[in-house]
């Protein structure tokens, strides 16, 4: 006999309202279907009431942890309406805060995943680096959660002593060397929870449309950093780490991989970091009209912003948003198929999900 | 020639492709939303994602459909007096989240689905993202 378990809107493992009503059979699942917008806040419509001063500050809270992201899109896409190029000093800026948000929001992950695993003391660890991390996201910015440094033509704060930068990412980057990244990718109680639950496979991957490290741990090695280079990243060297099973240790492998690469891109910015202006200057913003486009691989995948104006306008005609969680959520829905209910959390928190930044 | 190339003559138009804004645009009054999903089918297109806008004095709408090839950004763009338009969730089932939120936003239908709450609850009006509420 099968029944319905609905888990959330207040969520067992993860701070953040979705629900997900599972059919069972005995402790097996063999479907799920969930339900979004308990976020919903109409961003995107207000965004029309925004100037182009206003319009940065509110994107740039659509989300808590890659809210840098969000600003640093849908400023790319301001600035081909505009005509501003950002100086090279703000293009390697740029990667500095976007690699520091990447290492950031996946130690958060890794932390939340340890938790999730029954490991605890991992959790504490994880969570004690990701402080630092936002301690050098603090000295760089004066913030902690929103930094405000995109504005359209560069940036709004400089890094003026790199080398003090790079020392704090060094000590990072041992500690995850230390004790992060062995215990993800050796220790028998990360193996025991993770290896071979929630798989998504290759092809369902790419029939979800899925991105950024959930599409590169089922074998999809797309990476807009590398596809379609933005800011600085076109000067940067690193590898984009893929993993084939598809199962949350995928992810997890993924990820881990992927915080050594942004201390490795992060070294590169901080020493090569060019002299020059933070931006182009305080000339008048002119919108031309039409509809502009940038994409950014975040922590999660590509966001992608879609930015309409008319000249002399005050406001944005439209702004659209596609965040990589609105892509990678449906295919939850195949992760959890065939999983133990026991499982359904950590394959769930193993997407990384971000419902605010989904729901807008 | 180029797989980016070969899709004007695979969707059987004589336009070619304009790039803007950072997007390379296939602008054809005889695009066929289907076809379009079905070529970038053909050609291992990554879909990303619809944006619908609302055109001024409620002369209809424009949607614009985005998909990825090698990390080269490709759009086509449908303007509908209308307020329906194709379904391709059949064809490509990354469209399904975007096609119900666009429906909720903005009243539209695509045609040939049905479709379940996303971003609203059960029984509250489609249209939210319009410019005046739906009477």
């Amino acid at each position: 006999m099968s029944y319905k378990i609905p888990m959330g809107p207040y969520h067992p493992g993860l701070e953040e309202p979705y629900k997900l009503d599972m059919i069972c059979e005995g402790e097996t699942v063999c479907d799920a279907k969930l339900r979004i917008g308990f976020n919903f806040r109409g961003i995107e419509h207000l965004a029309e009431t925004r100037n182009y001063i206003q319009v940065i500050a509110l994107m740039e809270r659509v989300c808590g942890i890659c809210s840098n992201i969000h600003t640093l899109t849908l400023c790319q896409a301001m600035e081909k309406l505009t005509g501003h190029t950002p100086p090279p000093r703000a293009q390697y800026i740029r990667v500095v805060m976007a690699e520091l948000e990447r290492l950031h929001s996946h130690v958060l992950w890794a932390g939340i995943a340890a938790k999730l695993m029954g490991f605890k003391t991992m959790f504490m660890t994880c969570f004690e680096l990701r402080e630092k991390v936002m301690d050098v996201l603090q000295a760089i910015s004066g913030n902690r959660v929103n930094y405000s440094m995109n504005r359209i033509g560069g940036v709004n704060r400089d890094i003026e002593d790199p080398l003090a930068v790079l020392a704090m990412v060094e000590a990072l980057e041992r500690e995850m060397v230390r004790t992060v990244i062995p215990i993800f990718t050796t220790s028998s109680t990360a193996r025991s929870r993770c290896a071979g639950i929630g798989v998504l496979t290759h092809e369902r991957a790419l029939s979800c449309g899925v991105v950024g490290p959930n599409a590169r741990a089922s074998g999809v090695g797309q990476d807009l950093r590398r596809a379609a280079p933005y800011a600085a990243y076109g000067e940067m060297e690193f590898d984009v780490p893929v993993q084939n099973d598809g199962d949350v240790r995928a992810r997890l492998l993924v990820r881990a991989l992927e915080i050594m690469e942004s201390c490795r891109i992060l070294r590169q910015a901080l020493t090569k970091l060019p002299p020059g202006e933070l931006h182009t200057g305080d000339r008048k913003i002119v919108f031309s009209t039409g509809t502009a486009t940038a994409r950014v691989e975040a922590p999660r995948g590509e966001v992608m912003y879609s930015v309409s104006w008319k000249e002399n306008a005050r406001n944005p005609s439209r702004v659209h948003v596609r965040t990589p969680t609105f892509v990678n959520m449906p295919a939850i829905r195949y992760m959890v198929m065939g999983a133990r209910l026991a499982d359904t959390p950590l394959i769930q928190a193993s997407i990384d999900p971000c419902y605010s930044c989904t729901d807008r | 020639m180029s797989m980016l190339e070969n899709i004007p003559e695979l969707l059987g138009i004589r336009e070619t492709w304009v790039e803007s804004g950072g997007v390379h645009w296939l602008l054809s009054d005889a695009l066929n939303v289907r076809d379009v999903a079905r070529t970038m089918n053909e050609c291992h297109g990554r879909f990303i994602t619809i944006t619908a806008t609302e055109l001024p004095e409620k002369s209809g709408f424009r949607l614009e459909y985005h998909w990825d090839l090698d990390g080269q950004l490709l759009g086509f763009t449908f303007l509908l007096t209308g307020n329906q338009i194709e379904s391709i969730y059949d064809l490509c089932e990354a469209v399904d989240w975007i096609e119900r939120e666009i429906h909720e936003g903005f009243a539209l239908d695509f045609l040939g689905r049905e479709y379940e709450p996303l971003l609203l609850r059960e029984g509250e009006k489609p249209g939210v993202n319009l410019h005046e509420e739906v009477v």
